[in-house]
Formats: C-alpha cells, sequence, structure tokens
C-alpha cells in the first residue's frame, strides 16, 4: 500500500530525516518495494528569494528583468520568462553553481544583453509539483535565503508490501503505530466528537425499519444515520492526499469513506438512504442467480455462499468487497446511512477472488481487520463528513452482533524467551519493547501479556518472542558455532541416483539440459499417443503451452538438439534426468527419469571422419549408465517397441516395464515424424531410463563374494540358422539355458557370446546365421577333451530336439 | 688362428651396414654364427690345436663371440625399433583438433545445486526428496497454511482434477493434488517418516501459475533446509545460514535478518546479503532467501512435542543463486539449452 510521509506526521513524529524510513521500516518488516521522491536530485544553490522589482525587459517583449533578494547583501539581478508573479513574491531562485533536475546548470549569463545572476523557477523545474504554468510562489512566506528543500516540505510517498500477517498496517494509523514503537515516540490518533446513543435495532431516529444478520460471516456490523448533507468536493487538504497515494477524488462523502479506510484500515460504506428500496438492511446470502452492477460498471453473477448488503429487493453490496451502482452516494444525495462492520476474513477473500473482484476493502477485510476499530471509523468518518458535507448525526446508531474477538492475554516465561532465542535477553528491556508495541504486562515471570485486537496475530508465546526480535533487531548478533552432534543420515539415494547418472554421462560427452515440466497438450498427445495422457492434463493451466506434465524427457531434449542445430552451435548430444509423470494401471505415478539424446554425428564438419553413434553403441552407453550407477538390468529380453508414438517402429527397443519391474529401459530412434515436427534434421538417437522411485528407496546390500575356478575354460562355437525374424537375444538365452541344463552338477557355464550374424548367399532365403561361443569351466580341473566333446553334443541333441534352430553345417 | 677370428669380428662388423629388415639379420647372423658360419667352422679348429694352445684360443673365440652377438642384438634392436615406428605411420600434426571435439558439462543449475548440497553436507545436512506431485495437506494445511490463506490462491498454484488419482502420492484425507509450490511440503513428508534429531536439505523443482517471462518460470528450483532437534535457537539458524552464504559468495559477504512472515515459521525473516563481488549487485543489500524458526503448529501437524523438539528451516532460490553469483539476467537461459549459454559455465560456482 502506497503511504504519505506528510499524512504520516499527523499521527508520530517523524525522524529528522524522514528518508532514513526506507531502512528502518523494512527491518521492522514493512518491505518498502519503491519510495516515490526518494531519489529526487539534490537542489543545492535554490533558496528563497523575494521579487523586489520587475521592470519590461528592454530587447525582449516577452521578457523581465527582476530584482531579487535572495539574502545576500546585494539583490540578484535575474532575467524572468514568466509572468505570474508580482513584486512581493516569494519563489524558488537556482543561483548560479545549481543543477536543476533536467540536468540543467545555472550560470551567471547574459540574456539579450542583460545580465542575469541565476533563474526564477516553476514547480516542475525543481519537480516539486506538476505546475509548469508559471514561478512557484510560495505562498507561506518562508525566509528569504532559506534551502528550497528546507522551506518546502515536499510529500514522499513510500509504497510498503504489507506481509498477509500484518493487515494492521494497510492504514496510515498501523504504520504510525509502528513508527511510534521504533522511535518511542507517542501516537496521536485522531479524538472524535460524534455523539449517538447505541440501540440493538433501528428506532424512529434511524432512515430504515430493520436490520438483519442472517449469516454468521458478519458477526457484526453498526449502521448510522446522517442527515441533510450537502455533497460537493472535499476538502483540497482530503484531495491531496488521496491523491498522493493514488486515489482519485468523487466528493465529500465518498472522499471521507476513503480517507478512513486508508487512514484507519477499516472499510466503511456510505448509502444514499433514498435508494434503499423498502425498509429493512439485510446481511444476507445471495440467492441463486442474483446478480449486481458494481461500482466499476460491470455486472456480476453471484453465488449462494457470497455475502451481500441488500434492501428489500436487491443486494446493494458485495459484503466488504464492492458497492452497487444502484445505492451510490451522488450529488443528489442528501440523507446517508453508513455502515461500519466486521466480515469474516475468509469469507471476504473467497468471495473477492471468485468474483475476480480485489479492492481496497476487500483486501483488508480479508486480512481481519480490528473488531474493536469499527466504532471508532465510523465516528471519524462521521466527524469529516459533517465538516466536509454538514449534516446532522442521528442519535441513535443501529449495532447488532458483538465484537468476534478482543484482547487477548499471552503466559510467557523469560526462559522461553532466552531459549528461543540462544542468548540472553534482560527482563527490562523486553518488557518495554512489549509496552513499546502497545502491548501491556503484569506480572514479573511468568508475565502476563495483553495484546490489543489490532494485533490478531500475535497469539502465543512465540509469537511474543518474534515481536521482541523485531523491534530489537538481529544484526548485532553472531551466529552461533556449528557444534551438532553426528547424525547418521545419508543422502536418499534418488538423489545421488540422478547425480552419478548425469556424472556418468558427462563422461561420454553429453551435455546437461534442464527442460521445462510444463508442456503443452499438443505435445504430449502426438508423442505419447499411447498413453491416456487426459490424466497429464491440469485442472487450471495458466497458458496453452503449459497444459500438462511430462510424461518423458525426451520431447525436451528434442528440442535442444533442434534448437542448438538450427544455430550452428555444435551439441549433439544431451541429456537431462528428471521427474516424468505416466497414467497408470492404479493411477497416475511419479517416476525418476534419466535421458539422452544425440545426433549421431557432430554438427560441425570434421577434418577427420568421426564414427557415428549408432543403435549399439547407444545401447553400450545405457548398459554402462545402469552399471555406473549401481542398478541391475531388468531381467528378461530387450523387445522391440511396436505400437509407440515416441519411437520409430524397427529401430527401437525396451527392457522392463516399470509399472511391474520398477525399471524400464527405451532406446532406439524418435519417430522421425515426431522429431521433423520439432524441426530436427536427421534422425535422433536416444534412451530413456524409467525408474519408480521406490526402487531407490533401499540401499542394497553389499555383495557376497562367490569363488570361482581357477582353471582354464574349454571353448566350442556353434553356429545355427534361425529365422531372420527371430530376435538374436532368443537364440543367446535360449542355448544358454540348454547349456546350463546340460552342464549342471558337472561344470558351469560363462554367458553366452553371439559372435558372428551372417546372412545371404548359401542360406535360404528369410534365414540368418548367428555364431554363438560356449565356455564351460569346471571349480576343479580343466575339462578334458572327451567331456567337453559329449557335453558339446548334449548341448547340440537338446538344440535340435527343443528348438526349430538348424544347426549350420 | 687368432687372426682368423679377428677376421670373422669384421665380417660381421662390415655386415652390420647392410642389415636393413629381419631376413637380412638372420642372414647375416648365420653367415657367422650359424651351424655352417665362418664363426662356427672356426671353432671346431679347436681340436686341431695343441693342448696347451687351446685355453688361449678358447679365451680368444669366447671374446670374439660376445663381440658378435653383442653386434648382432643392437642391430636386432635397431630395425624392431624402425619397424615400430614404421607401424606408427607418418608423424601428424598435433595442433589439429580433437576428433570429435565434443565435451559435456554440467547444467549451471545443477553446479548450483551440487555447490549448495555440498556445503550443507559438511555441515552434516543430507538430502531428502519427495515428489513433485503434491497434495494440499503436505503443501499448504501441514504448513499451517489454512484454506483461505492468500498463499493458497488458486491463482499462483498449478491443480490437478479432483477425480485425478496418484498411486505414488499419498494423501491425508481427501484433497485435491497439485505441482507443489514450494519444496517446504518436504519437510512434512521426511518430519512424518523419520525421527529427529533431523537435519535434511530437500533440492527439488517447484511450480507456480507464473507467466514466463525474464525473472518467472513456470517451474523453478529451491532447496530447503531443516533441522529439528532439542534446544535449537535462533543463533543456530543464524551460524547455518551465515556460514553457507560466506561459503557460497565469499568471506566478504554481510548478511542481515529482515523480519518477515511464513506461515510455517515463527519469527519468519527474509535474509539480506550483500558483498563487494556481484557485477551491478555488488554493494547492496539483496533479498537471497527466507528461514525462520519452526512454527509450533507445524510440529504439532506431524505428531512432534514443541516441548522437545524445535528446529529451523530455510529455502533459497537455485536460480536466484545462480542469476545472483554468474550476473544472468534472465532466467529463461536456463530452460532454453543453447550451447552458448551453457558452456560458459563449466568453471567453478
Amino acid at each position: 500500500m502506497k503511504i504519505s510521509l506528510e499524512w504520516l506526521k499527523e499521527y508520530v513524529d517523524l525522524p529528522a530525516d524522514a528518508g532514513e524510513l526506507v531502512d528502518v521500516l523494512p527491518m521492522l518488516g514493512l518491505e518498502v518495494e519503491e519510495a516515490e521522491g526518494s531519489d529526487a536530485p539534490s537542489l543545492d544553490h535554490v533558496v528563497v528569494g523575494e521579487v523586489l522589482d520587475k521592470q519590461p525587459h528592454p530587447e525582449a517583449d516577452r521578457l523581465s528583468v527582476c530584482q531579487v533578494n535572495v539574502g545576500t547583501e546585494e539583490p540578484a539581478n535575474i532575467v524572468c520568462g514568466a509572468t505570474n508573479f508580482q513584486v512581493g513574491d516569494r519563489v524558488p531562485v537556482a543561483l548560479p553553481g545549481a543543477k536543476l533536475p533536467g540536468g540543467f546548470k545555472i550560470k551567471k549569463s547574459k540574456l539579450r544583453g542583460v545580465p542575469s545572476e541565476g533563474m526564477m523557477c516553476s514547480a516542475k523545474e525543481l519537480q516539486l509539483g506538476d505546475d509548469d504554468r508559471g514561478l512557484m510562489i510560495l505562498s507561506n512566506s518562508p525566509a528569504i535565503g532559506t534551502p528550497i528543500e528546507e522551506a518546502v516540505s515536499a510529500d514522499r510517498i513510500l509504497e510498503l508490501e504489507i506481509t498477509a500477517n500484518r493487515g494492521d498496517c494497510l492504514s496510515h494509523i498501523g504504520v504510525a503505530r509502528e513508527i511510534a514503537g521504533r522511535y518511542q515516540k507517542n501516537l496521536n490518533i485522531p479524538a472524535t466528537q460524534a455523539k449517538a446513543q447505541m440501540v440493538d435495532q433501528a428506532d424512529d431516529n434511524c432512515l430504515i425499519n430493520e436490520v438483519r444478520l442472517d449469516d454468521d460471516a458478519c458477526p457484526y456490523y453498526t449502521l448510522w444515520t446522517i442527515r441533510g448533507v450537502k455533497i460537493g468536493p472535499s476538502p483540497e487538504w482530503m484531495q491531496k492526499r488521496l491523491q498522493a497515494v493514488g486515489l482519485r477524488p468523487i466528493n465529500n462523502v465518498v472522499d471521507v469513506t476513503n480517507y478512513v479506510l486508508l487512514e484507519t484500515g477499516q472499510p466503511l460504506h456510505a448509502f444514499d438512504a433514498k435508494k434503499i428500496k423498502g425498509p429493512s438492511i439485510i446481511v444476507r446470502n445471495a440467492t441463486e442467480n442474483e446478480s449486481i452492477t458494481t461500482l466499476d460498471e460491470v455486472k456480476r453473477t453471484l453465488q449462494p455462499d457470497m455475502l451481500v448488503i441488500a434492501d428489500a429487493e436487491r443486494p446493494l453490496v458485495v459484503a466488504g468487497v464492492m458497492g452497487s451502482v444502484d445505492a451510490e452516494v451522488d450529488d443528489s444525495t442528501t440523507d446517508l446511512v453508513l455502515e461500519s462492520a466486521w466480515f469474516r476474513p475468509g469469507s471476504v477473500r473467497s468471495t473477492a477472488r471468485r468474483l475476480g473482484l480485489h479492492s481496497d476493502s476487500s483486501q483488508r477485510f480479508s486480512r481481519d481487520v480490528d473488531p474493536a476499530g469499527v466504532e471508532y471509523a465510523a465516528r471519524r468518518a462521521i466527524d469529516l463528513i459533517i465538516q466536509t458535507a454538514g449534516g446532522e448525526l442521528a442519535p441513535t446508531y443501529v449495532s447488532i452482533g458483538s465484537t468476534p474477538r478482543g484482547d487477548r492475554t499471552i503466559s510467557i516465561e523469560h526462559s522461553f524467551v532466552e531459549q528461543t532465542c540462544g542468548f540472553s535477553v534482560l527482563q527490562d528491556e523486553l518488557v518495554e519493547i512489549w509496552k513499546r508495541l502497545g502491548f501491556s504486562v503484569t506480572g514479573k515471570g511468568p508475565w502476563e501479556v495483553t495484546v490489543p485486537s489490532f494485533r490478531s496475530e500475535v497469539e502465543r508465546p512465540i509469537d511474543l518472542v518474534e515481536e521482541y526480535l523485531r523491534l530489537r533487531g538481529t544484526d548485532d548478533l553472531t551466529g552461533s558455532q556449528l557444534l551438532f552432534p553426528a547424525n547418521d543420515r545419508e543422502n536418499d539415494l534418488s538423489y545421488d541416483f540422478c547425480q552419478s547418472a548425469v556424472d556418468h554421462l558427462l563422461g561420454q560427452g553429453y551435455q546437461e539440459c534442464c527442460h521445462y515440466s510444463l508442456r503443452s497438450a499438443g505435445e504430449v498427445e502426438s508423442w505419447f499417443a499411447h498413453l491416456n495422457t487426459d490424466e497429464l492434463a491440469l485442472a487450471n493451466p495458466l497458458t496453452a503451452d503449459h497444459t500438462h506434465i511430462r510424461p518423458s524427457l525426451l520431447p525436451g531434449l528434442t528440442d535442444a538438439l533442434a534448437h542448438n542445430q538450427k544455430n550452428l552451435n555444435d551439441l549433439t548430444r544431451v541429456c537431462e534426468t528428471g521427474r516424468i509423470f505416466r497414467p497408470g494401471p492404479r493411477g497416475n505415478v511419479e517416476w525418476i527419469s534419466v535421458a539422452l539424446a544425440a545426433f549421431p554425428q557432430s554438427n560441425d564438419r570434421t577434418w577427420q571422419d568421426e564414427p557415428a553413434l549408432d543403435f549399439f553403441a547407444l545401447k553400450n552407453q545405457v548398459n554402462a549408465l545402469i552399471e555406473a550407477t549401481g542398478l541391475s538390468l531388468p531381467k528378461g529380453l530387450w523387445t522391440t517397441i511396436a505400437e509407440d508414438a515416441t519411437w520409430q517402429e524397427g529401430y527401437s527397443a525396451r527392457l522392463g516395464d516399470a509399472h511391474k519391474n520398477k525399471l524400464e529401459i527405451n532406446a532406439g530412434i524418435i519417430s522421425l515424424s515426431l522429431s521433423k515436427a520439432k524441426e530436427a534434421k536427421g534422425p535422433i538417437l536416444a534412451a530413456e531410463i524409467l525408474i519408480d522411485p521406490i526402487l531407490l528407496s533401499k540401499r542394497k546390500k553389499p555383495a557376497t563374494f562367490s569363488p570361482f575356478s581357477s582353471f582354464p575354460p574349454a571353448i566350442k562355437d556353434l553356429a545355427l540358422v534361425v529365422d531372420s525374424s527371430e530376435p538374436a537375444e532368443n537364440v543367446r538365452t535360449k542355448v544358454e539355458e540348454i547349456a546350463i541344463g546340460v552342464g549342471k552338477d558337472k561344470f558351469a557355464v560363462d554367458p553366452v557370446q553371439i559372435f558372428d550374424l551372417f546372412s545371404g548367399k548359401g542360406l535360404p532365403e528369410g534365414k540368418k546365421s548367428l555364431a554363438l561361443t560356449l565356455r564351460f569351466r569346471a571349480p576343479d580341473r580343466t575339462l578334458g577333451e572327451k567331456e567337453l566333446n559329449e557335453a558339446f553334443e548334449g548341448v547340440i541333441s537338446v538344440i535340435q530336439e527343443q528348438t526349430g534352430y538348424e544347426l549350420r553345417s | 688362428m687368432e687372426n682368423d677370428l679377428q677376421a670373422i669380428v669384421a665380417q660381421a662388423e662390415a655386415s652390420q651396414a647392410s642389415i636393413s629388415s629381419r631376413s637380412d639379420w638372420d642372414q647375416a647372423k648365420a653367415a657367422i654364427l650359424g651351424p655352417k658360419g665362418s664363426l662356427t667352422q672356426a671353432s671346431k679348429l679347436i681340436g686341431q690345436l695343441p693342448r696347451e694352445e687351446k685355453p688361449a684360443f678358447g679365451q680368444a673365440l669366447n671374446q670374439a663371440k660376445k663381440q658378435i652377438e653383442s653386434l648382432f642384438v643392437g642391430s636386432l634392436s635397431k630395425i624392431e625399433q624402425q619397424a615400430d615406428l614404421a607401424a606408427l605411420g607418418v608423424p601428424y600434426d598435433p595442433t589439429l583438433p580433437a576428433v570429435p571435439n565434443r565435451s559435456g558439462s554440467l547444467h549451471p543449475l545443477s553446479a548450483t545445486r551440487r555447490k549448495v548440497v555440498s556445503i550443507f553436507r559438511k555441515l552434516g545436512f543430507t538430502v531428502t526428496e519427495a515428489t513433485e506431485v503434491e497434495t494440499e495437506w503436505f503443501c499448504f494445511d501441514a504448513l499451517n497454511t489454512p484454506e483461505d490463506h492468500p498463499a493458497r490462491d488458486a491463482q499462483d498454484t498449478l491443480f490437478f482434477s479432483p477425480e485425478s488419482k496418484w498411486a505414488n502420492v499419498s494423501k491425508k484425507a481427501k484433497e485435491a493434488h497439485l505441482l507443489r509450490t514450494h519444496t517446504s511440503s518436504v519437510q512434512i513428508r521426511t518430519m512424518l517418516r523419520e525421527k529427529p534429531p533431523l537435519r535434511v536439505i530437500a533440492p527439488g523443482r517447484c511450480f507456480r501459475r507464473d507467466t514466463v517471462d525474464a525473472t518467472h518460470s513456470a517451474n523453478f528450483h529451491q532447496i530447503e533446509g531443516l533441522c529439528i532437534d532439542r534446544k535449537v535457537t535462533l543463533l543456530d539458524l543464524k551460524g547455518v545460514l551465515d556460514h553457507f552464504l560466506r561459503e557460497t559468495f565469499g568471506n566478504k559477504v554481510q548478511t542481515r535478518l529482515r523480519p518477515s512472515f511464513f506461515p510455517f515459521t515463527e519469527p519468519s525473516f527474509e535474509v539480506d546479503l550483500k558483498a563487494p563481488n556481484l557485477g551491478k549487485l555488488s554493494d547492496k543489500w539483496i533479498e537471497i532467501m527466507g528461514c525462520g524458526l519452526v512454527d509450533p503448529e507445524v510440529l504439532k501437524l506431524v505428531n512432534l512435542d514443541p516441548k522437545e523438539w524445535g528446529g529451523f528451516a530455510f529455502g533459497v532460490g537455485i536460480e536466484r543463486i545462480t542469476m545472483i553469483l554468474h550476473g544472468i539476467d534472465d532466467i529463461r537461459h536456463f530452460y532454453q539449452n543453447d550451447q552458448r549459454f551453457l558452456s560458459q559455465f563449466t568453471g567453478p560456482v
């Protein structure tokens, strides 16, 4: 909120240099967002002068030559172009050496042949106001020769950022109270004159017959009657203050309600009595489909749990938020009904939020105004209305319900304060600080501290400690030495895993990237057409390109490759780790993912041929990554990926299923149409590891050593002719299984390896030949020729019995 | 006789010049040392000598043989060296660039995160993690932020539809799922899962319903810190944060605690810092992070007795630290992943 320092002075003496508040208020918790006029240029050598003589310029019709007393022995001779002044006027004079805010330097000169020893200035030239129509006439007759900055107290406006807990500081008196506490000054709250008797229901003095509270969102409501006001402009001093903090003056009554809101923080509402239809004012919930045209001239449809102030026929005010055009005070208004009430913060907040209507009033009510200030604000406003618009207050006012909360007393021990702070706290200092804040303190430890109702959030002993620290300040404190007992906790594995994955990929030449988690519907639907992407949609997205959460890191990495390719940057290997989101059989899941993507070759031409990255090199990188990060490859086979929009069918494979195995690896070529749609030229090789975080929630046990044979292995090779479509991995595992079966109880079999692949000449159409090598090892001896041949023949005969594979002769 | 031996040695010496390959060498060696070689032949003559001359001849023979063998060892090693060198090919120009001329580096946000984690690791803080998808209870209620609190405004939070189900993000009751707006929710999950004393930091991604511009990002990263112990004081908090800021921004950093408000800490502060080495931001107070003592209400909500346990918590933006440290003026650079940006931050943080 905007605070005028000039206005603030009405309630508290400001420090000699009011500018220091810019630094002091933030340290009280009132952040100064911007200070208008705070960087006003210095007005050195600009003083108050009195015009002693004024003669026409001999050479120029529009100029005059003046003698000006500027406090020196000899008056200054000054040539001037303005006409709005007379002999005897006091005006600001810029003497030689002055530098005006626009950068203009004043020096002795001659104007059309007449010497001029300075310049008389307008308010605008000195940035002391907007008036540029003539000289700034100093009507309050400041002493001649006084520096202009002392003679003209320019107002200064501070824009304060008030935290959610400090509704009390959304007013000039509230801020003044903080300053009074900080500087140990008195707080001067204007006394009120308005006198009226409280009645609990409308009587003959009131302009209406009945006031009714139908909902507990308003527990306390007062209504005051003023007859015979004359609407007109509000006085200049009030207009000036309102304008200074950014409000537009409207008329005396409306201005008073705004003024009192900014002064006390209590919103008020003045109704034109003759516009109220029927005999009642009812505080009730809106009815279904009820609508209201608020003062900003927008017609709004209300919902049934929104509180309104209504007459017999229609809602007149969205309670605590904004009035309607229907009961607005206008030039013809003569009788007023003035509302001052307390509405529940949550109710006002929720209504304002749903209507998208945030007003000065709703801002304050939703931060819990002081119930004890409701009556004061009404009386203060009535004083000012009678002062500025005349009229007469009815002898009674209606007050319904009661204040929802009052002062509260908190019991607190000295030891609690010291334990929380960690340093010794003088008892007297502590009590004095609480008192400076307007709290009253009794007892001698434990103390009973009574906090007035304007501080709604100070409820517990810890809150009193905070108040103490706030006023005391913490700049002189030295933090404690860090003497904590040891802690046996380790980093969560999920964190260390991602870090080691990135380290490993960096070593392979991958650049780590970082992309938005929020993606567009279009991207998510095209890349993950095979998933139920509706599940990943946000309920309230802000923009069309951020409607879904990402099911994979790959679209982002594709963007990075395309972006750098387009910009001729040599970045062709990228990786990322992060959280991804997928629909699943038991609801959506959040998984950890590591992904890498690469163009097969560098974007730059190279003087030497670079081996292109291919699928199998990529597969090797992924295997190495799994190994390096301490995971184990999921059991089962790599299978070719089909019916998956992300991957190019026939060029991509998958191992595991994260829903079932908690770990899944996809690798291959990104669907050509998708990478093309992102304007990437050429195929993109990519891989992603998907991990259910539960897999990383438990530390693995250290491995147990198992002994191995010290005897050399015996080796046999085997070539099999199989269907071209048969995955090699199927053949390899089958042969391995058979070999292990044959060797059972006699010797071990090393993992079977594929060492050749052949198709074409000499083989039937649709067939391929795979050469495999088998290594047998016995723990206790070198295998003999006979034993080996028997085993090998055993393997061949089982292959022939159990599989369709043919032995290649 | 001895003259014959000297002639053979001279012959061996002379033959070395013509050896340029292994076969030359074999041939030359056989001509002298082979079964029919000149030295072998000469040695056979020893039988015909009188007994008293035999020792002297034998000695001379041995000496000649040693001389010749050493010649052949030398020439063999020379031709082997030549052959090894020939296998290396033509010498190259070592100033040509590496192929591929590629290196990967950490993303600057990761580099900052690692640095911060490492600083706190030395103070005994370890990393704790939780999901980015959260629920209203963990993100707000448990952090003492009631339903009608301004921080809970749906304007600022990204929600999932009330029907959405999440298999691995547990709920307290029937509250809605959302994308966490701060890493403070990780405090709650950790305190419910583990027993105090606790000293943890939670780096992670957060989300705000913000329009992306130079200073706002739809997602961003924070590091949350939490210490729960017996008798934790304001000075402990100040000690830890001052240490962290000195390690991050240098020894000349000045810090101050400015009173502020967060629903989950009491008292609450913004931490400001001033340092001489921050470019345009040098020597002025800049806001860097929020902190405070854990509010007793939060402890109660995670079933800890505020009479026994106390603590402090803090939160700092990773983007913010990175931007201040490196003088980066637009947060969008972090998410565009342009190589010309990323390659600038491969050095120390």
